[in-house]
């Protein structure tokens, strides 16, 4: 399935620049929290932000090109949410368990 | 014109909350920002004739995903322990570089992009967000993907589990 533009008859809406312009801002406020904070957890939060960011960019144009395409990226993109969410809640967990502090910078060695 | 004034509402949201999430020391209050971000999120979503995205994005972001962080944030308690300075404070300021960097560079793609419309009222769109059509775009084209999903959910809670019990095992099993 080609994506066309089936329909030519514009309605009054937001264009797609705004969607993608709110979407940028989104992902660099975003970054800023990953690059800037320590404690993982929220690290994890900032990281969602990032992702969310990207699924307004997948559905907008989505509603672009008028197919399901980028709903359908933006549900996959949920799912690799979660799971990532997940992983990463039970290594801070873990790590909390073995009474390590939680700061991403204090957490540079890797040893099995 | 409404639909703008929407969007104008749900994008100051998520950005104001946006912001409370990456300044807010408290990580139980960084959670519950998160939480407004993502329901301004699902209006957006409303707005893109995505109702079933957004339908999910209330219930498995703002609910069950989000609970989960609540529920860590509860176990590990209300104090996390005490950080000293940061060693690496004067790297900020590449950060900052970086952000303001991509900044222009995202500016500058969407002011001279050349895409048909971009700047414009948008087309009318036939039926694409609909639970039916997506559930038919699961099962026809996408079906693959679809498999691929449940394989990375699977991985993801053998992890958890491996991760939880070498936890217990570090500390003998208490």
């Amino acid at each position: 399935m080609t994506p066309t533009l089936i329909s030519h008859h514009t309605t009054t809406g937001v264009p797609l620049s705004w969607y993608l312009a709110l979407s940028g801002v989104l992902f660099l406020l975003g970054l800023l929290g990953v690059l800037t904070r320590r404690n993982p957890l929220l690290l994890l939060l900032a990281v969602e932000l990032m992702l969310n960011s990207a699924n307004i960019a997948l559905v907008g144009f989505s509603r672009y090109w008028n197919v399901s395409d980028g709903q359908i990226f933006a549900l996959v993109v949920m799912v690799v949410a979660a799971a990532e969410v997940v992983i990463g809640l039970g290594l801070i967990v873990a790590v909390y368990r073995q009474r390590l502090a939680l700061d991403v910078d204090a957490l540079s060695r890797l040893k099995g | 014109m409404g639909e703008r004034i929407f969007f104008a509402i749900a994008a100051f949201g998520a950005i104001a909350s946006a912001v409370t999430v990456i300044t807010v020391r408290n990580p139980f209050r960084a959670a519950v920002a998160l939480i407004v971000a993502l329901l301004s999120i699902a209006v957006v979503f409303l707005l893109q004739r995505a109702p079933f995205v957004a339908m999910i994005q209330v219930i498995v972001y703002a609910g069950a995903i989000v609970v989960l962080f609540l529920f860590v944030i509860a176990y590990l308690g209300d104090h996390p322990p005490t950080l000293g300075p940061d060693p690496l404070a004067r790297y900020q300021v590449l950060a900052w570089l970086a952000i303001i960097g991509l900044g222009i560079e995202g500016f500058l793609a969407l002011a001279n992009s050349h895409l048909p419309g971009i700047d414009a009222n948008p087309y009318e769109v036939s039926d694409i967000g609909s639970p039916t059509a997506i559930g038919n775009a699961f099962i026809s084209t996408f079906s693959v993907a679809f498999e691929a999903t449940s394989l990375v959910l699977l991985v993801a809670a053998i992890g958890a589990v491996l991760l939880a019990r070498r936890a217990v095992l570090g500390e003998r099993g208490r």
